[in-house]
């Protein structure tokens, strides 16, 4: 034990990044300490740890600008007791018994304000294992060395960089091994691991005083295979490519128009548009545009949405929900009707709905949310953008993503386009910059009228709502008879 | 009872010297080590109601290490693991490749600051947080029957730190934080407006700040839009510092950073000493506000921190510098000489120091106007009181092109109605360097890059294009 209370205490950390007996938490103690909960006056109790091993990279024009290796870890203390929720999160392992106590009479305070008629928190039941998951990679990405990293960033520069106006290219590395821990008072005694892995560059280019940027992303749930499958130097070449477009580029005209996106922007718009009203949490606090509407039909019959964690590669991918319940795909809509929340247990209880696996802690020191994973929309009857193209008279197909947020309770929503093109009479014919699309939820998604057959998870992305989770996002490529651009 | 527990400093400070001398036994030439410990209560407000009290403690230690002008870096919770952090810290300096001169700054008085920490926060617990919050449902409802707080919360906290260097620089910090932030939602008929507003301040927030009343207001007043002709037009535009900060924050700190004017990435590269925005406006970073969120005696490696104008009556005057970015962009022969101006930004433990602002201020010789005087002036156009996709603004153009909900359409002076969502486009760069009024009621707001941005009501009358929907 470390003689100070606010260190952590664990086997072994300083010299290696697995825990020697495979487990952080001693399980005894932790049993203990939660049936103790359970005689303050607890209902649920649950001690969740995570260790995080990551290591982030970040060159310059081909040279190595910083490497931040790191292991952090996090435990929070969960505890509900009288339909209220009392929460402690630390790195001190070692405190965990005395809080107990406290955290238990946090949750009755908050409890004891709640008003005649107001519905306690409750939690759905799910089944309890006492298991272990790890999803192993096939190259472990912890073992990489940094010149290994330093090659694979190297490739992307070498094909961004070859071009008079492209004044620098950065490149940037992140990989994370995830290891957590759940113990509850219900017996839930689960342990999961798995990898993420990420390579981004962006290029700037430059001609006279007009300067663009274009950026990039590959990677997803795994270890090193996953940029050592990319072609590392084609994908700079495309960013290369992309920002000497823009250097040509016309503003975007403004207005409501047909719009194309391809399967990159179709993602963030399904995530942003859809994803977020359909989180449960939201829904349930009132703040959400699809409250009351399971089972209604919001959107075009073409339009059918899944979030699925299960979804081994996506960037959003999970093997267990941080509440230790399994994971599972989630149709959020079929055939342009609503049919399901995203939940954890506490929505699910509070709308009498299944829990789905839909919950995420950014880390050990956050509790909770409800989330996404990997969202998407599944392919249409369009054999490609031609066809898409084929009947529009004026639009844009926009493409790549800069990002996007939503308003959940209004049901407003934007996202923006790396790049464009004006489509006139059915042809891509000038090249545009700075499109940004916005619309309402409910609107929006009847007027999608056409989809490609082929949906795919593109870009790797990550979703902020208080805390920040990897997301993975994607779909066909789609077609919105109207939509409000500029 | 303190929230902070008994010898915290003190442990935070120990553990850091172990650090150190785990540093000289490697032999490391030079190093610096920061550690940061936080204490906290924070309760959610979801549906009209508390639904989590939450509370604990965080914190951990960086590790930089430099030889011969490489530099390394590693992070880590637990002191027992110092000797594998130096380790993998001297291993990446050794792949890194030597900037010339640059050295960690030596010992160099620095100017105290004041305000960072309230005993009165240090001694507030869960249950005066409940009462807080009680009283922040009570007043949204009192300001209207309809409004809902469907999210948000108060929180508090406190926070030791410490930056020690192998040149002698020694700093040891207390600092505490109270925050109150609301999501306001009012449903008439099904008809969802909302608004979310946020104060925070280093010292005890004991009433109900106004944010929550403003969050009230806008969630009602854009309540039944109104119909406007469609299609885009330019426009002058009220933005209030609320909606104007995500922008102004996405694009003009990074601008003026030496490493981004020299390597040619910033709207203002070139134009040192020229004129880039409206000759009244002026631009100051001051690093030595009292009682300032990101203000302090010293910046991110130990060099003491400054009040510092940026922008002088309309003309760039000063970048901000880092140590290492100045050192780094003088070796690489992209300017002559350029040294730190105290504007290194440790954003935690886990990653090195980089360039940023601390408290950046926007301010006119014109003097400012009261809101009514600003709409009188606005004449025909809109005011904005928040935009959504304010991080997909081009911080190397300035452009943007954002939506909001949250506009009013003014007529003659007048506020007509809102309007159902509108998409605003733009140059934050050309609209700053055109006609710009400033509003007299100066809120402090976060930001998506760096520090704190200290901003009036900021009247807009040219670069604009509104597109309502």
């Amino acid at each position: 034990m470390f003689p100070c209370d606010y260190m952590v205490m664990v086997a072994n950390q300083g010299e290696a990044h697995k825990p020697s007996t495979g487990r952080y938490l001693d399980q005894e103690k932790v049993r203990k300490a939660l049936d103790s909960a359970t005689t303050y006056g607890a209902s649920y109790a649950e001690v969740r740890l995570v260790s995080f091993t990551q290591s982030s990279v970040a060159m310059r024009d081909g040279i190595l600008e910083r490497a931040i290796p790191g292991q952090e870890l996090g435990l929070t203390l969960r505890i509900l007791a009288d339909g209220a929720w009392g929460v402690h999160s630390t790195t001190d392992i070692a405190s965990l018994p005395e809080q107990i106590e406290s955290t238990t009479r946090l949750a009755k305070a908050v409890a004891s304000r709640r008003a005649d008629g107001e519905k306690p928190i409750g939690l759905a039941e799910v089944p309890i294992y006492e298991d272990e998951q790890h999803w192993k990679s096939k190259i472990d990405v912890r073992n990489t060395e940094l010149d290994t990293k330093m090659d694979l960033m190297n490739d992307f520069y070498r094909g961004a960089s070859q071009h008079e106006h492209v004044v620098s290219v950065t490149t940037g590395w992140s990989d994370e091994h995830i290891h957590t821990e759940l113990m509850t008072s219900e017996g839930m005694d689960r342990t999961w691991s798995f990898q993420r892995s990420l390579i981004h560059g962006m290029v700037t280019a430059r001609d006279g005083g007009e300067v663009v940027s274009y950026r990039t992303r590959s990677g997803g749930q795994g270890g090193l295979e996953l940029i050592q499958g990319v072609d590392l130097t084609q994908l700079g070449e495309q960013a290369q490519n992309a920002a000497i477009r823009l250097l040509k580029a016309e503003r975007a005209p403004s207005g409501k128009m047909p719009l194309i996106a391809d399967h990159d922007l179709t993602g963030v718009y399904i995530h942003e548009a859809l994803g977020h009203p359909c989180e449960a949490d939201l829904v349930a606090a009132g703040d959400s545009c699809l409250d009351g509407k399971l089972g209604e039909k919001i959107g075009n019959e073409l339009v059918t949405v899944v979030d699925d964690p299960t979804l081994m590669g996506g960037y959003g991918a999970y093997p267990v929900d941080d509440e230790g319940v399994n994971t599972r795909e989630k149709v959020l809509i079929k055939n342009g009707v609503l049919t399901e929340y995203l939940n954890h247990r506490e929505t699910a209880h509070h709308f009498g709905l299944e829990p789905n696996g839909g919950a995420r802690a950014q880390d050990g020191l956050h509790h909770p949310l409800v989330r996404m994973s990997n969202t998407m929309i599944l392919g249409g009857s369009h054999v490609d953008l031609d066809e898409l193209m084929e009947d529009v008279e004026y639009g844009i197909y926009a493409c790549g993503t800069r990002g996007g947020q939503v308003d959940t309770g209004r049901g407003s929503f934007q996202f923006a386009a790396q790049e464009a093109w004006l489509i006139e009479n059915g042809e891509l014919t000038r090249p545009l910059k700075d499109v940004s699309v916005s619309g309402m939820t409910l609107e929006i998604l009847k007027n999608v009228d056409g989809l490609t057959q082929n949906a795919s998870l593109a870009t790797p992305g990550f979703c902020g709502k208080g805390q920040t989770v990897p997301v993975g996002d994607g779909g066909p490529v789609m077609r919105i008879g109207e939509a409000l651009v500029g | 009872m303190n929230m902070l527990p008994d010898g915290a400093q003190d442990r935070l400070l120990s553990n850091a010297k172990l650090i150190a001398n785990t540093c000289t036994s490697f032999g490391v030439q030079q190093w610096d080590i920061v550690g940061f410990q936080s204490y906290g209560h924070e309760l959610d407000i979801e549906a009209g109601k508390i639904t989590m009290a939450g509370g604990g403690g965080e914190g951990g230690f960086g590790i930089r290490v430099l030889e011969d002008g490489k530099f390394g870096f590693a992070h880590l919770v637990d002191v027992s693991g110092a000797s594998r952090a130096v380790e993998q810290a001297m291993g990446i300096a050794r792949k890194s490749p030597s900037i010339e001169n640059f050295v960690l700054p030596s010992e160099q008085d620095a100017q105290s600051v004041g305000g960072m920490c309230d005993d009165n926060i240090l001694n507030l617990g869960p249950d005066d947080l409940l009462e807080q919050a009680d009283a922040v449902l009570s007043a949204v409802k009192s300001a209207d029957k309809r409004a809902i707080v469907t999210g948000g919360g108060v929180g508090i906290s406190a926070t030791a730190s410490c930056l020690l260097n192998s040149e002698g620089i020694l700093e040891t910090g207390l600092s505490t934080s109270h925050g109150i932030g609301v999501q306001v939602t009012v449903d008439n008929d099904g008809k969802m407006t909302s608004s979310y507003q946020g104060d925070s301040s280093r010292t005890r927030m004991v009433d109900v700040p106004d944010c929550i009343e403003r969050a009230v207001d806008w969630a009602v007043k854009t309540q039944n839009p109104i119909e406007v002709e469609s299609g885009a037009m330019d426009s002058p535009v009220l933005m209030t510092s609320e909606g104007f900060s995500p922008l102004f924050s996405m694009v003009v700190p990074p601008a003026m950073m030496g490493e981004k004017l020299v390597r040619k990435e910033s709207f203002w590269t070139g134009k040192m000493n020229e004129n880039v925005m409206a000759e009244d406006l002026s631009i100051h970073d001051n690093g030595l506000l009292k009682g300032g969120f990101s203000s302090g005696s010293r910046d991110g490696e130990g060099v003491p921190k400054r009040n510092q104008s940026l922008v002088e009556s309309g003309r760039l005057v000063n970048m901000l510098w880092s140590t290492r970015d100045a050192a780094q962009q003088v070796a690489e022969g992209r300017i002559d000489a350029a040294h730190s101006t105290g504007s290194a930004v440790s954003r935690g433990h886990q990653s090195p120091p980089s360039t940023g602002a601390s408290e950046i201020m926007m301010t006119s010789s014109k003097g400012s106007r009261s809101f009514e005087q600003l709409l009188e002036q606005l004449g025909d156009g809109y005011v904005i009181n928040g935009v959504m996709g304010a991080h997909t603004a081009n911080p190397t153009s300035g452009d943007f092109s954002v939506t909001t909900s949250s506009i009013l359409r003014v007529v003659g002076g007048q506020i007509i109605g809102p309007l159902k969502q509108a998409g605003l486009s733009g140059n934050i760069a050309k609209a700053l360097a055109g006609n710009v009024v400033l509003g007299n009621d100066v809120r402090r707001q976060g930001s998506y890059s760096s520090g704190s941005m200290h901003l009036p009501d900021v009247l807009l009358m040219e670069g604009l294009r509104v597109n309502p929907a």
